[in-house]
């Protein structure tokens, strides 16, 4: 079995790859420290009930609700009910969570959900976890190709039968066999100009499972987060509201009571984001954010719960939480579409699975809930290698064939082999610019129109001109970055031409020109299909799943 | 916008046979950090510029290296906090640690140094006896809280002079790790650890504080102290030089309020040792010839009650 990726999702996956006995391999462009998910804050959810009588159907329901009702309910479901479990197996695999004065586990409120139910570590979770996984790693003696970059899927005869990679330290692309191949890569908020997301959430996998003939489902849907710098995107967790923080406008109100006259600041985040942006169109904001004040707070709970933001805010904006509000915007954050897969991770492709941010097995729906994601990278990490380990049981020898690395070859030698051209980053630049524009929190056709058409562009201009500066075989990541790129725009044009088509406004999709959710026409997935050329081939022949909870009217 | 000069260290050991440096200029906000500086002199000016990053918001620990001969995150490194009058900003891959290219290093020393921690979780007893999570409490979890903040960059190992003369030692960032396994109420090999540590040279450290630069406030040197005492208090290898040699100096300078250094070599070496004190002698007879003999004994200075206060006061064990 071979796991792309070396987050939480791929590493959990190989944990129980290999307590399952399976022969296991991690792929990762990084070590598994460098992941993103170290970069999480503010917890993961699971009705542990520990500060406040709570139930995974309360769990289920607030997800569904988060969603807008576009998750599949058993998906949910399954996340939901495999909370618990999941957590306990962490802690007793040593994970440091923060404790209640009895010792158990301490739980904070989040966005969207009606009791305190986000376990964390202080505002450093997605750290802990990452380093709890790795040591599993440690403790199985998984095999980590760290530094491999992985370029192609091979496919034979329908079925998924291995990768293909490139050893950054030497510039070498490798064919590996798997019987199996879980896809664990992360998100995409590269698409965006300004994002909460790392150098490397670049949507590799989605970018690889996309071109082997996997449609991508869901993509429209962006999660813009309400509480990220304007210097440089990087995130103030939802634990800062959880804790009590509160948002401000220009006339220091607390506005988000005349958007969600209940929760307030605890909105849903597609809720706040709206407001924010509302407030700051309408001329309430401060030099284009408004403000997160966590002032009141005071400063040893800051300095015991938040000191992570409180040290990001004040490296990067000079002001210190404790004594002033930090200005702040809605930013790219999370990735809700993804690798289409059933709720165990499978894909249509047997042998091939995706796990975490870049799958959409969908819980997340049209808005994800704050502490969800990390969730699903652990119990869909597991459910997508538990599956793995009875199909590779079941079916004989795979063998990739040698026309997929001759084929990734070509295209890596031919990027290399150009002398000039338009350089990767200003290809970026440009798709990142027309994202921004118009593919943000409010949309309309005219904007995804002109996204459509923008980014086709940029996809024509990387195909024919493309070009790496770098020729070297030594850690070349002019030309990493450049294969990065490439599967960022099949991202990007299967986002626009998404939303453009989805002619509603349900969770973080906001159209300016059809403001109603349409149940009628809309309870169902959009999946996208790459065309050689152009945007995507669009079919809607996956309807949402609903099981216990019929669409509502959405309030907060 | 300022005119910012990286003077960048070039190497490509599949090409080069030695380093060389290129400078090239940005025009950036000064604000801008040294990441972002050469994020935009790759993306702008040169592609081949090489470096590691991934999270650029100091919680990957990607992107250590050597800014103006200091080793730290490019990311957390504002880029008018470090470069000269003329703008000139100074950087070199991390030092202890073999180059790659140019300032991506080769770190499997480093992490090499974790994997024989066997750094994961042995409790005591087994999980299945515990239907919910094992019990902790907040203050027992907070110790643990704080080393869990490091980012395994490696900036204490770049920077520790010990590790540049014996790479066989552990490193401030390993025994830290070390420590938060040791000090974890949940674990089960509380000494099996503080003796794996110890055999990796935990007594090397030189108390230099170097590694207390640590950008995620981990103060690895402080972790150190804590591992050496709780390797006294357990009484774990106590036959071997490192703890003899800090039991004998705290003695000595206990009862007589001064460093006792004769005492203190036989102490450390052990009295009946001969071998091992012959091995030391021709050290003691140039000292000796220099008249640097120190005396065979120490009388107590004046007011050494006020010192011993201060261990008492220190709780420092002694014996
Ligand atoms: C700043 C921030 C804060 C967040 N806070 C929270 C929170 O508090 N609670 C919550 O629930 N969620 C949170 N999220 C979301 C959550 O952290 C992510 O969705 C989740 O961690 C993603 O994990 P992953 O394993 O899917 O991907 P990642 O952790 O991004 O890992 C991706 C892995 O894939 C590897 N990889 C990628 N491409 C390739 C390739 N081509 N070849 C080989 N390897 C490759 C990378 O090396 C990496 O190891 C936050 C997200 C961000 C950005
Ligand atoms: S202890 Fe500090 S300097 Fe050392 S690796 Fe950890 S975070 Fe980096
Ligand atoms: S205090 Fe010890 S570990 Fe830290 S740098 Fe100095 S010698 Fe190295
Ligand atoms: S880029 Fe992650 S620590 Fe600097």
């Amino acid at each position: 079995m071979v796991v792309i990726g070396g987050g939480l999702a791929g590493m959990r996956a190989a944990v129980e790859a290999a307590e399952g006995g399976a022969d296991v391999a991690i792929i990762s462009k990084m070590h598994p420290v460098r992941s993103h998910s170290g970069a999480a804050q503010g917890g993961i959810n699971a009705a542990l009930g520990n500060r406040e009588e709570d139930s995974t159907t309360a769990h289920t329901f607030d997800t569904v609700k988060g969603s807008d009702y576009l998750a599949d309910q058993d998906a949910a479901a399954a996340m939901c009910d495999d909370a618990p479990k999941q957590i306990i197996w962490l802690e007793h695999r040593g994970c440091i969570f923060s404790r209640l004065p009895d010792g158990r586990i301490a739980q904070r409120p989040f966005g969207g959900a009606g009791t305190p139910r986000t376990c964390y570590s202080a505002d450093v979770t997605g750290l802990v976890i990452l380093h709890t996984l790795w040591e599993q790693l440690e403790r199985f003696g998984v095999k980590v190709y760290e530094e491999y970059f992985c370029t192609a899927l091979a496919v034979d005869d329908g079925v998924g039968s291995g990768v293909v990679a490139y050893n950054m330290r030497n510039g070498d692309l490798e064919l590996v066999t798997a019987k199996a191949t879980i896809f664990a890569t992360g998100g995409a908020g590269r698409m965006y100009l300004k994002t909460t997301n790392g150098y490397a959430s670049t949507a590799d996998g989605m970018g690889i499972a996309y071109k082997a003939g996997i449609p991508l489902m869901d993509m429209e849907f962006m999660q813009f987060h309400p509480t990220t710098l304007k210097e440089n995107g990087v995130l103030m967790t939802e634990g800062a509201r959880g804790e009590g923080a509160h948002l401000l406008n220009a006339l220091g109100e607390r506005f988000m009571f005349n958007y969600a006259p209940n929760k307030g600041e605890l909105a849903s985040r597609d809720v706040v984001s709206r407001a924010e942006w509302t407030e700051i169109l309408a001329g309430r904001g401060i030099d284009g954010c408004v403000l997160l004040d966590m002032r009141h707070l005071g400063r040893e709970k800051i300095l015991e719960r938040l000191p992570q933001i409180r040290e990001l805010a004040l490296d990067a904006t000079g002001k210190d939480a404790i004594e002033e509000p930090i200005p702040i915007l809605p930013g790219a954050h999370y990735t809700m579409g993804g690798i289409e897969t059933d709720k165990w991770g499978a894909t249509r492709v047997p042998g091939v699975y995706a796990a975490g941010e870049c799958a959409n097995v969908s819980v997340h729906g049209a808005n994800r809930l704050g502490g969800n994601s990390l969730l699903e990278t652990i119990v869909f990490g597991a459910r997508s290698a538990t599956h793995a380990l009875d199909y590779i049981k079941k079916i004989g020898d795979v063998k990739p064939s040698e026309k997929t690395l001759a084929n990734e070859r070509d295209r890596v030698g031919a990027l290399l082999a150009r002398t000039g051209g338009t350089r990767a980053p200003a290809l970026r630049r440009a798709m990142n610019e027309t994202m921004s524009a118009n593919t943000f929190i409010f949309r309309d056709d005219a904007g995804l129109a002109k996204a459509v058409d923008d980014v086709t562009l940029v996809r024509k201009q990387f195909d024919e001109d493309a070009y790496v500066m770098d020729k070297s075989k030594t850690f070349n990541t002019d030309l990493v970055g450049a294969m990065e790129t490439d599967f960022l725009i099949d991202a990007s044009l299967a986002l626009a031409a998404g939303a453009r088509a989805r002619t509603e406004s349900r969770g973080a999709q906001a159209r300016t020109d059809y403001p109603e959710r349409d149940d009628a026409n809309w309870l169902k997935h959009t999946l996208a299909w790459r065309q050689p050329a152009g945007p995507p081939r669009l079919d809607y022949s996956r309807a949402v799943t609903i099981t216990e909870f019929d669409p509502q009217v959405r309030t907060y | 916008m300022a005119k910012i000069t990286l003077d960048i260290f070039r190497f490509d050991e599949a090409t080069d046979a030695v380093p060389h440096r290129d400078a090239v200029v940005v025009d950036v906000p000064e604000t801008t950090t040294v990441l972002d500086a050469l994020e935009t002199a790759k993306a702008e000016i040169d592609g081949s510029i090489s470096f590691r990053r991934s999270c650029r918001s100091a919680i990957c620990g990607s992107c250590s290296m050597n800014i103006n001969g200091i080793t730290g995150l490019a990311c957390k490194t504002p880029c008018n906090t470090v470069m000269d009058e003329k703008g000139v900003v100074v950087v070199d891959p991390m030092p202890n640690f073999q180059p790659m290219k140019d300032l991506v290093v080769h770190m499997d020393p480093f992490w090499d140094k974790y994997s024989r921690l066997k750094p994961y979780l042995q409790p005591a007893d087994a999980d299945s006896t515990h239907e919910r999570e094992r019990r902790v409490s907040p203050e027992d979890m907070k110790k643990l809280v704080d080393v869990a903040n490091c980012i395994m960059c490696a900036t204490c190992y770049a920077l520790c002079p010990v590790v540049s003369v014996d790479p066989a030692f552990a490193g401030p960032a390993a025994i830290a790790y070390a420590y938060r396994f040791i000090e974890d109420v949940r674990d089960g090999q509380r000494k099996e650890r503080i003796a794996q540590i110890s055999e990796d040279y935990l007594w090397l450290c030189a108390h230099c504080y170097a590694c207390s630069y640590c950008p995620k406030h981990v103060d690895p040197h402080d972790r150190i102290i804590d591992v050496k005492r709780a390797s006294i208090k357990d009484r774990v290898l106590m036959n071997e030089r490192g703890p003899r040699h800090a039991l004998v100096v705290s003695k000595t300078i206990k009862q007589t309020g001064m460093l006792a250094e004769t005492e203190v070599i036989q102490g450390t070496i052990g009295r009946f040792n001969v071998r091992g004190l012959l091995k030391v002698a021709p050290l003691g007879l140039r000292m000796a010839a220099k008249g640097k003999m120190p005396p065979p004994f120490v009388k107590p200075i004046p007011k050494v009650d006020e010192v011993r206060t201060i261990f008492e006061a220190l709780e420092v064990p002694v014996s």
